[in-house]
């Protein structure tokens, strides 16, 4: 995520009602970039091909292709950083602890949602995108300043050989 | 062999309640969640308007906030009923869980709501009942036998009362109506598959046997008092069965 662009999150519902409801309450309340999909498959496809920049995953856990815990784990094969949410109903909230635990996802969020809760989940959730870009940058430059000491160290020896 | 049906009857609708719980669930979470971004537009169109908005414009805007408060409550009441739908089906519990039965009377009140309503009123005087070993939606259809017998013994207004409390081993939870009471020469039979009194097409006289069945399942028992003023039901359950 660079720091002028608006993040973007990707969100996968086989219901469109779904889909439009949260791109309309993003479009009042944060300048998201959101690309939907109602189906998963065709989410994956895009992910596979085009490389998008995505910062957050949100999908749905009941789906006809495929359930939402899978889609998930397949974008984590893609994109390990990335923070991944699944939207439950009530009925499937046991599949969405072992989710967590199994496919290590970032959080759930229960159908009916509240919107306050999706807004608060995923400001968190992209913070924690933030954070860990910030780290991965970090090691890069302790790595770079290492390279960089070694061949200092070489010409030192260089120089004394 | 009724009672096996009766229960098959139950699971089967059991089913059919979740599934249909499930069915609003999405629909009903774009509602609540489109109604709260219209309240949130409307609280955003006022803040642009500034302090002193065109009386008009600010009029509309006044109806608009008091229609998504309306639609709030409405789907508030929505997400509860489908709450306790699930609840009272417990398909994911088929087996012995170990609950506070509170719940259970509170879904199945929900569930009753329109029956009662203006009608009846409902006291709760609930005791600090330790959780029990049960199997929840087999009780929770005792609850709305009962409960449905009571509002039905009641012809005009009246009162049901919904009591629970410890009792050495064991819990007890009575439900009294102040309805028409049950005559004397029927209370022997009440329990017995087949007795009705409801008449053909409103009763299949399971009903009381189901719940004396699903009580003797839990090692308890289920004991009538009534009178002219009123019945009585008292289910005692054992703390572990």
């Amino acid at each position: 995520m660079t720091e002028n662009s608006n993040p973007t999150i990707l969100l996968v519902d086989d219901e469109e009602m779904v889909l439009n409801s949260m791109k309309s309450f993003f479009a009042i309340e944060n300048n998201y970039n959101l690309m939907t999909y109602t189906s998963p498959l065709k989410a994956l496809e895009d992910l596979n091909r085009n490389h998008a920049h995505v910062d957050l995953v949100i999908s749905d856990y009941l789906m006809p292709e495929m359930d939402g815990i899978t889609f998930l784990a397949k974008v984590k094969e893609k994109l390990p950083m990335v923070p991944r949410i699944l939207l439950t109903g009530y009925a499937d909230k046991e599949n969405a602890i072992k989710a967590i635990n199994n496919v290590g996802l970032y959080q759930y969020i229960e159908k009916p949602w509240d919107n306050e809760d999706l807004k608060l989940v995923i400001r968190n959730g992209l913070e924690k995108t933030t954070l860990l870009h910030q780290l991965e940058e970090k090691v890069r430059e302790v790595e770079r300043a290492q390279r960089e000491l070694s061949e200092v160290q070489k010409d030192i020896l260089r120089v004394f050989a | 062999m009724s009672q096996l049906i009766q229960s098959e009857k139950m699971a089967a609708l059991g089913l059919l309640v979740a599934g249909v719980a499930h069915e609003i669930n999405t629909p009903m979470g774009a509602i609540h969640s489109n109604n709260d971004i219209m309240t949130r537009a409307v609280a955003k169109i006022r803040k642009l308007l500034g302090p002193a908005p065109d009386k008009e414009i600010s009029r509309l805007l006044d109806i608009l906030g008091e229609v998504c408060r309306n639609n709030e409550i409405a789907t508030d009441r929505i997400m509860k009923t489908v709450r306790s739908l699930k609840n009272f089906a417990r398909l994911d519990e088929a087996e012995r869980k170990t609950v506070n039965i509170h719940e259970g009377i509170e879904s199945t009140l929900t569930l009753l709501q329109h029956q009662l309503r203006n009608r009846i009123r409902i006291v709760k005087q609930f005791g600090d009942i330790p959780e029990i070993e049960c199997l929840p939606n087999q009780l929770n259809q005792v609850f709305m036998n009962v409960l449905v017998n009571a509002a039905q013994a009641i012809q005009d207004r009246g009162e049901i009362r919904v009591k629970t409390w410890t009792a050495g081993d064991a819990v007890k939870i009575s439900i009294s109506d102040t309805g028409i009471g049950i005559p004397t020469e029927h209370l022997s039979k009440i329990f017995d598959p087949g007795f009705t009194t409801k008449g053909v097409g409103l009763g299949t006289g399971l009903g009381l046997s189901l719940c004396y069945k699903i009580v003797q399942d839990h090692h308890g028992t289920i004991e009538v008092e009534s009178s002219n003023q009123g019945t009585t039901f008292t289910i005692t359950l054992p703390l572990e069965a």
